[in-house]
């Protein structure tokens, strides 16, 4: 066996913590490496040239990278090793930077031995890999897209018009997401309406586009290129097909519920159309609040009413299998429960509100057709303060991070309520204004100028009820004087936060979330929209909170992704997959109760085990369950792991 | 049950009878507050520092008296002592380094092993005897007594020493409800009431306690209830000028916890140590049929 | 006393702690710890596996024979297993490891396994710390002396 071993500097990331010299000094002595060389950038292209002209010169038949992680650069050792006809399997990467440089800075010494262990086991593990040709399997060219907002939307329409059919699942009766219950966008002022709905029709009227609105992923399986997936289509007790979206039943109904579109701003009935432009544009029952359906009998006025008679109180939820190849998961974010913020008021007073009913409030379409009035008596507020990082850039009680969009809606909001109360005043607590988009300084220098809004540098510390105003207690950091305002409203720009639900369907899908429930990308900088499950595609705020703007390109990229995921009808499979040494086997079937998978069967005739290459995930669990080493892991041999073992063990 | 009790230089002084009427109080509900053979002052704000660790000798040295009394839990009833000793403890707990060098400074002393925790009277009774138990020992419920508890800052803040929710605590709350009392809640009881800057700012101080004193008597509070020493003294000694400036102005006394525990369990009024106060409660306590 | 502990840290017992972490949870921790430049000491020794339902009992009782003091398996937290329960069947495996441990009079506390998902670096940070405290505070795998007599 002939071993090279190459050693990243990584700048001074590696060699400035750990000495170069002496790894190459031990390394080198270790049986089987053949040659041991340094470098500033192993990746770079002189690095990796560096690599292919060593493997030809010293016709190495096995390689180690020593430099960072694998989930970085694993890939690019390979396909680089791979071009100059070394099998990309006999290619390890021993990552001594995130493993050793980094974390153990203070300590050099240390810190080599530990990375020449690393180094040396993994040259064992390299010597017995053996070279393998990846699993070519067909793909399902179908996209599943989760979450109707404008991410999905904008997803789906992508990867439609590439000519590819999409299943768009939305949990709500209709698409749209949370831009459907803006008034007006920043920096333009334009309204969703205008801008989202034409979408919308779209998605609904797109022959390669499937929406399944109303409905759920409750399970999927398989893997890249093959998923399989379960969706739960949910009982709207509206026959879909029949429905005209006329709104008669809902005209009839008696019974009033708090609507979610409007956020609780108005109230909408047991039988609703989320709102005039939705898509599908069809009523649906709540089964929580419907006479008829929470006593099982009486009422039915609605079905009594419906000229089409689609009303069916009958109908099941059904649970349809569908087959795509990737999966973009775009499923938003929420906003944080102004109850919580309970300094504030939030949820004991009533005209202490989020900001995204504000925007309920000024939007045209309106419950109060764009009148701006407060909830608590309908009066219009002539002093209202808004008060940002309301949840958010507050690690003692709630967010650290920042929400992003809230100065830019702030500022907004801040416009349109000076347009719509001219002799109204607005006050806006900041603790930093952020603009960091194109057009968005311009656009708050405007609303500065327009919207004659006070700024305050500073937080809120009260906001209480005092002789029938909202005393709001603040400080304005600027001039260090404590300010007190007594408003009659007051708006939160409470903290974004990850979708309800999104960490149970994260589970579904088996992709990670971190530690507030974002979806976890595979690499930050690099790799932001796939996560670590090859084939599932983030798109839009369901990664973390971002503007329409940005999420509308984060959307496309992930639709490219997906899109060049399934530009072939083949794709290739990492073949680490179980092995069985037939001589060893005696069929005891441990493994098959091991696998979770159902990828080993034992030969009825031979009484073997047998793997399905396609269904092993090569996850090595029946290895471990196999009592006489017959079953293996690939290039996860036992052979390897002693060694290993028996190198890092040792002092 | 016996508890090692750190006493700090303002209950030895002004506000003896915060430690009077919380001895008093404790002994009733059979506990034992053990003072400390030889303490030395919390540091108020010096052990704080973060590069300076002599300074965080003095809190040490208590934690050593308290573990050769015998105890693990050290009581305070001083907010600033609780806030101080607790957040150097934690300091030296996540530091081991940094404890062991503390150590090294104390040299005919053991090592301090981090394994003191510091509470305040509040958590003892809430956590260890509960506010159930010490509605079994009223005897003179207070009845009618229209009472805004008032927390200041240091019992609530920094988060990791908080004894209760940093925004919507209820401990004093919940005590003075056991008590009979009627509670009165302040928008205000969480805000500053000057602190030092008595001496060297008196009119800051005083425009605080203003707007904390008419936030309780705008919703009908009759009494201030606090635990701090240095909280009381602002609230009550700055009254007296404010009823000079803002005609209409209305006085209303201030008492620790303690004192309103005292009269509830029907102790003797001398433990109360009501001579004390600048603004009279006699004439409250009276009318309610308290004393 | 201060020169005293100076000079009992000179003498500090390094132990040697073998890792086996998954590639999707416990992995990526430790290189988010990393990253982050979380600093942990340089005691444990990280075999990247598959999966924690990987690791076959044999594998942590060849690291004691061979001289480590400890063992830390890391997984993904119980149902976020990339392979679905591949860590249900670890808990189940580190159960019996340790019968057969103590049978050969190794302390059980010796092995640890832990949950430490993607985004816990700074958990992963604060078990390597602790674990090898905690090894350190044990003293030497006792089958190594026997190893030499």
């Amino acid at each position: 066996m002939r071993v090279g071993v190459f050693v990243c500097h990584c700048g001074r990331n590696i060699a400035g913590t750990l000495n170069i010299e002496k790894i190459k000094e031990e390394v080198a002595k270790h049986s089987g490496v053949v040659h041991v060389e340094d470098y500033i950038f192993m990746c770079s292209d002189p690095g990796q040239k560096l690599i292919r002209d060593r493997i030809k010169e010293k016709n190495l038949d096995a390689v180690v990278v020593s430099a960072c992680s694998p989930s970085l650069h694993e890939k690019t050792f390979r396909n680089n090793a791979a071009s100059v006809g070394l099998n990309p399997y006999k290619v390890e990467i021993a990552n001594i930077r995130e493993w050793a440089s980094w974390p153990h800075e203070g300590k050099p010494e240390e810190a080599t031995e530990k990375a020449i262990k690393i180094i040396k086991a993994t040259v064992e593990k390299v010597k017995s890999n053996i070279p393998l040709e990846p699993l070519s399997v067909p793909v399902t060219r179908k996209v599943l897209v989760i979450g109707g907002g404008i991410a999905g939307i904008q997803a789906s329409l992508d990867i439609a018009n590439a000519g590819l059919e999409v299943y768009l699942v939305e949990k709500k009766p209709s698409i749209g997401g949370k831009m459907a219950q803006f008034s007006e966008t920043f920096p333009t002022l334009d309204c969703p309406q205008c801008i989202e709905t034409p979408k919308m029709t779209e998605v609904a009227n797109h022959p390669n586009i499937h929406l399944y609105a109303y409905s759920e992923v409750v399970d999927v399986s398989g893997f890249v290129g093959n998923f399989k997936v379960k969706v739960k289509r949910k009982a709207t007790y509206v026959d879909w097909n029949k429905c005209t979206g006329c709104s008669e039943c809902a005209k009839v109904c008696p019974v009033k519920v708090s609507s979610e579109y409007d956020v609780g701003v108005s109230q909408r009935k047991a039988i609703y159309i989320m709102f005039p432009q939705a898509v599908p544009n069809k009523a649906t029952i709540d089964p929580e609040h419907c006479l008829r359906l929470v006593y099982g009998k009486g009422c039915g006025l609605c079905a009594k009413t419906c000229p089409a008679g689609a009303i069916n109180f009958e109908q099941k939820e059904k649970i349809e299998e569908i087959d795509v190849g990737a999966i973009i998961v775009a499923t938003g974010f929420d906003v944080m429960d102004p109850s919580l913020l309970t300094e504030y008021g939030g949820g004991k007073y009533k005209d202490v509100i989020s900001a995204l009913q504000f925007e309920r409030i000024l939007a045209p379409s309106g419950p109060t057709g764009g009148k701006v009035v407060r909830p608590s008596d309908g009066k219009e507020p002539k002093t209202v303060v808004f008060v940002q990082c309301a949840g958010s850039r507050d690690p003692e009680h709630y967010m650290p991070y920042c929400s992003k969009v809230c100065c830019m809606y702030t500022a907004k909001q801040a416009l349109l309520y000076k347009h719509a109360v001219p002799n109204g005043h607005a006050y806006v607590f900041y603790i930093d204004v952020r603009t960091d988009g194109k057009g968005y300084e311009e656009f708050y220098e405007r609303v500065l100028r327009e919207a004659e809004a006070t700024y305050l540098r500073g937080k809120v510390a009260e906001i209480y009820k005092e002789d029938g105003k909202l005393k709001v207690l603040g400080v304005d950091t600027l001039t260090g004087k404590g300010v007190e305002i007594n408003a009659d409203l007051v708006v939160l720009a409470t903290a974004a936060v990850p979708s309800e639900g999104i960490k149970e369907l994260a589970k579904v899908l088996r992709i990670q979330t971190d530690e507030y429930g974002w979806l976890k990308e595979a690499h930050l900088k690099l790799r932001p929209l796939e996560t670590a499950t090859s084939g599932i595609f983030i798109a839009g705020a369901a990664q973390f909170i971002r503007d329409i703007t940005d999420t509308v390109s984060h959307a496309s990229g992930a639709a490219a992704k997906a899109l060049s995921l399934l530009s072939r009808n083949r794709i290739e499979r990492e073949p680490l997959v179980a092995e069985v040494n037939e001589e060893i086997c005696s069929g005891c079937g441990n493994c098959v109760e091991a696998c979770t998978y159902q990828a080993i069967k034992i030969d009825p005739e031979t009484n073997i085990a047998k793997i399905n290459t396609a269904l092993c995930e090569g996850c090595g669990a029946c290895q471990a369950s196999c009592p006489s080493a017959a079953i293996q892991l690939t290039n996860s041999y036992k052979k390897q792991l002693f060694e290993m073992i028996s190198i890092l063990a040792k002092e | 049950m016996r508890v090692p009790y750190f006493p700090g230089c303002s209950l030895k002084d002004f506000a003896d009878n915060f430690e009077k009427s919380a001895f008093a109080s404790a002994s009733v509900l059979g506990v034992e507050l053990v003072e400390l053979p030889e303490w030395y002052c919390c540091g108020v704000v010096a052990p704080l520092e973060e590069d300076e660790l002599i300074r965080k000798v003095a809190p040490a040295r208590n934690f050593l008296r308290t573990k050769e009394l015998g105890g693990n839990k050290l009581v305070t009833l001083c907010s600033m002592c609780y806030n101080t000793l607790k957040l150097t403890n934690l300091y030296m707990k996540k530091n081991p380094d940094k404890l062991e060098r503390i150590n090294s400074f104390m040299d005919e002393e053991e090592n301090y092993d981090g394994t003191v925790e510091v509470i305040h009277f509040l958590e003892l009774l809430r956590d260890i005897v509960g506010f159930e138990k010490m509605r079994e020992k009223v005897k003179k419920p207070l009845k009618g007594l229209k009472v805004a508890p008032y927390y200041g800052c240091l019992l609530l803040r920094p988060k990791e020493v908080a004894i209760d929710s940093l925004e919507k605590p209820t401990v004093m709350e919940d005590l003075l409800k056991s008590l009979g009392a009627e509670i009165v809640n302040s928008p205000l009881k969480k805000t500053c009431c000057g602190s030092y800057q008595v001496i060297n700012n008196k009119e800051v101080a005083s425009k605080l306690v203003y707007k904390i004193i008419t936030a309780v008597t705008k919703r009908g509070g009759e009494a201030v209830v606090t635990s701090c020493p240095l909280c009381h003294y602002n609230l009550d000694s700055l009254q007296k000028d404010l009823s000079d400036k803002y005609p209409g102005y209305k006085e209303v006394p201030v008492f620790y916890f303690t004192q309103l525990m005292a009269l509830a369990f029907g102790l003797e009024e001398e433990v109360l140590g009501l001579e004390k106060h600048e603004v009279n409660p006699l004439n409250l306590l009276k009318s309610k049929g308290l004393i | 006393m201060a020169e005293k502990s100076v000079e009992e840290g000179k003498e500090k017992f390094e132990p040697v702690i073998v890792g086996f972490f998954c590639r999707w949870c416990t992995s990526e921790a430790a290189d988010l710890a990393g990253t982050i430049r979380l600093q942990y000491p340089p005691n444990i020794r990280p075999i990247r596996v598959m999966c924690s339902g990987f690791i076959d009992p044999i594998y942590v009782l060849k690291a004691f024979l061979e001289g480590a003091d400890g063992v830390l398996i890391g997984g993904c937290h119980l149902g976020e297993c990339h392979y679905i329960n591949g860590n249900y069947k670890a808990q189940t495996r580190v159960k019996v490891i340790k019968e057969v441990m103590k049978s050969l009079g190794l302390e059980e506390e010796r092995l640890r396994l832990e949950w430490i998902s993607t985004s816990e670096g700074l958990k992963f940070a604060e078990v390597a710390n602790e674990f090898t405290e905690q090894i350190r505070r044990m003293g030497p795998n006792p089958l190594k002396k026997l190893k030499r007599e």
